[in-house]
């Protein structure tokens, strides 16, 4: 019944003789929180990068919406609808919460520089537009309070929410979170899961990369899981859980009883 | 200490007094300084005036035109972050144009400013289209072999002068009452702070607005602008095209005032020096970038009297200086608080989105 956002068909991605993903399928469908675990150096954030047109794919195609993105530009692609947030945070340190998200909330804007200059009606109208949508969406992460702040000066979670806001002001289609909550205090994951739920409610569909388990069974509708390039598992999280691949894969093979 | 520090800190102070200020005041403090910037050439300072070298003619080359190419170079370096070290070659393509232009056929000033303003684009188009897939260091070689290149083509084509140049490049016509000869460089001046406060008035509103913020991604992370949206290849030759559109404009003024120029007017050291501006005032930051060149520009023409030992104590006085405040004199603000009426504010033309 749900269509499906984004299609990975086998996709194989080489760096030199390293297989970072090999053969790879994996689907996100409309409106859902689709959790991407693995151990570390599994090939998860490869598989961000080859979504969001960082890397060429060296074989298998992405389907967004449809159409193929390979091959397309980084910034095509978020213009089709595909935002990101960084595994290490990478803000525009030296502008302000609010410019920030206000630069990601540009994308769907007209006005060129010639336009900018002249102050058209065009200009100021989207302007104003972007200005209102980023004020919003630093409220729905609950750092407006840090909207005049520099993006370095910010406290370290505050920065994690501006991520997300900056991507979601790119009013993505799919939105890929790269562990959101690294680094976060057992509260704040709980909080963090609430916001991710929220922003799934809101009619987004979220991939998801993350470590923590009790974070991403809360939330997830389903689960894939990802262990030397390859994928292993993928279903809901009880499937996933009881997957003897999966427990393989992260506390090892047991030992041989006979 | 802290206090002392923030009661010396004079560029937050002025920001704050003009963000406080009603508008009524800050149009009356802009028509004060405008009409003070035009009135310079009629004072008789003994503090600002230039022994050894006309005071009214210093004030256009090298003060005014350093300042216009410090404006359009901080779009490239300041706002981009591209580091273009070529910047003198769109000057020699402007003072060109109204060079040939001017003695081979009867189109006036009026008439060649846009041509060599265009031909000064598209050379920055031709050569920003290439070359900006490069970054840094590598970009900064390239742009200054391009700077080079079109100084060595001037000396090696004889079709526009060869080493020796173009003579007789005739005055702009009579503007009103305002009559333009070798003699008064008053008219000159003003006409050039004319345009510069023109683009002044254009780079704040690009600077506040979508270009930007673009830019300001770019210089800050070139794989997240692009990740976010940006057209960044776009954005980076925009940049290019806007700086050496200013260059342009400044290079025929320059040519009409200088009535002969050679290719040795063009040399690598301009750049640099305008660079030096740049860096000197501020990166970045616009009001810093002009009082940058103005210092740099006039500091050299004051100790005149020194004769010999001049460029060395100006050398000094640089190093010094940079040790001081090696953010330039006037760096970017670091903007800490939040504005309520942000967007009200940039309406009206003010609140630089930094």
């Amino acid at each position: 019944m749900s269509e499906n956002v984004l299609e990975l068909q086998n996709i194989t991605m080489k760096f030199g003789g390293v297989t970072a993903l090999n053969e790879v399928n994996l689907v996100v469908k409309k409106g859902e929180i689709l959790a991407l675990i693995g151990p570390n150096g599994a090939g998860k954030t490869t598989i961000f990068n080859v979504i969001t047109g960082v890397y060429k794919p060296t074989s298998g195609d992405v389907v967004f919406q449809g159409a193929s993105i390979v091959g397309k530009k980084r910034f095509q692609i978020t213009k089709l609808g595909i935002a990101r947030t960084f595994q290490n945070i990478r803000l525009f340190g030296e502008s302000s919460a609010l410019e920030n998200v206000v630069t990601g909330a540009d994308v769907h804007s007209k006005t060129g520089v010639v336009g900018s200059i002249f102050g058209t009606r065009q200009s100021r109208r989207e302007e104003k537009a972007a200005l209102e949508k980023a004020l919003e969406l630093l409220e729905f992460m609950g750092i407006k309070k840090r909207a005049g702040q520099l993006g370095k000066n910010l406290p370290y979670g505050d920065q994690r929410r501006l991520e997300i806001a900056r991507a979601l002001a790119t009013d993505p289609k799919l939105l890929l979170l790269d562990e959101p909550a690294a680094g976060f205090n057992p509260a704040e994951k709980v909080a963090l899961g609430e916001t991710i739920k929220k922003i799934r409610d809101a009619g987004y569909t979220v991939l998801l990369i993350e470590h923590d388990m009790s974070l991403i069974m809360g939330i997830s509708d389903r689960v894939a899981v990802l262990d030397f390039g390859t994928k292993i598992a993928d279903g809901t999280t009880t499937e996933v859980q009881n997957d003897p691949r999966v427990i393989e894969a992260y506390l090892g093979a047991p030992a041989d009883a006979s | 200490m802290a206090d002392m520090k923030s009661r010396l800190n004079l560029r937050d102070r002025g920001a704050e007094y003009w963000e406080r200020s009603p508008k009524w005041r800050r149009v009356a403090l802009s028509i004060f300084f405008i009409a003070l910037c035009y009135a310079i050439p009629f004072l008789n300072n003994p503090l600002i005036n230039t022994p050894g070298s006309d005071f009214r003619s210093v004030l256009f080359y090298p003060v005014g035109m350093y300042v216009m190419m410090a404006i359009g170079l901080n779009i490239v370096v300041g706002k981009s972050g591209l580091l273009d070290l070529g910047y003198v070659a769109f000057f020699a393509i402007g003072a060109y144009t109204m060079a040939i232009l001017g003695t081979k056929t009867s189109l006036n000033f009026w008439e060649i400013l846009p041509i060599g303003v265009a031909l000064a684009m598209l050379s920055g188009v031709l050569l920003g289209t290439p070359t900006l897939r490069l970054r840094g260091d590598y970009l900064a070689i390239v742009t200054l072999g391009f700077g080079e290149i079109v100084r060595i083509v001037a000396v090696n084509t004889d079709a526009i002068g060869g080493a020796r140049g173009i003579a007789g490049i005739p005055t702009p016509p009579n503007f009103f009452k305002a009559k333009f000869t070798i003699l008064d460089p008053k008219p000159y001046y003003w006409l050039l702070l004319t345009f510069t406060l023109l683009i002044i008035w254009m780079v704040r509103r690009m600077a506040a607005r979508r270009p930007g913020r673009a830019w300001d991604a770019i210089r800050q992370d070139d794989d997240v602008a692009q990740l976010m949206g940006i057209n960044t290849r776009r954005y980076k030759v925009w940049a290019f095209v806007l700086g050496a559109a200013v260059a342009g404009v400044g290079g025929v003024v320059y040519a009409s005032q200088i009535l002969s120029i050679v290719p040795d007017q063009f040399n690598l050291n301009v750049s640099i020096l305008i660079l030096a501006c740049v860096v000197f005032g501020g990166i970045g930051n616009l009001w810093g970038v002009i009082l940058g060149a103005v210092l740099l520009a006039f500091t050299p023409e004051r100790i005149r009297f020194l004769s010999q030992p001049r460029i060395l104590v100006f050398g000094m006085a640089l190093v010094l200086m940079m040790n001081l405040r090696p953010d330039g004199i006037l760096p970017k603000k670091k903007r800490e608080h939040f504005d309520p009426d942000w967007h009200t504010v940039e309406e009206s033309g003010e609140g630089e989105i930094k």
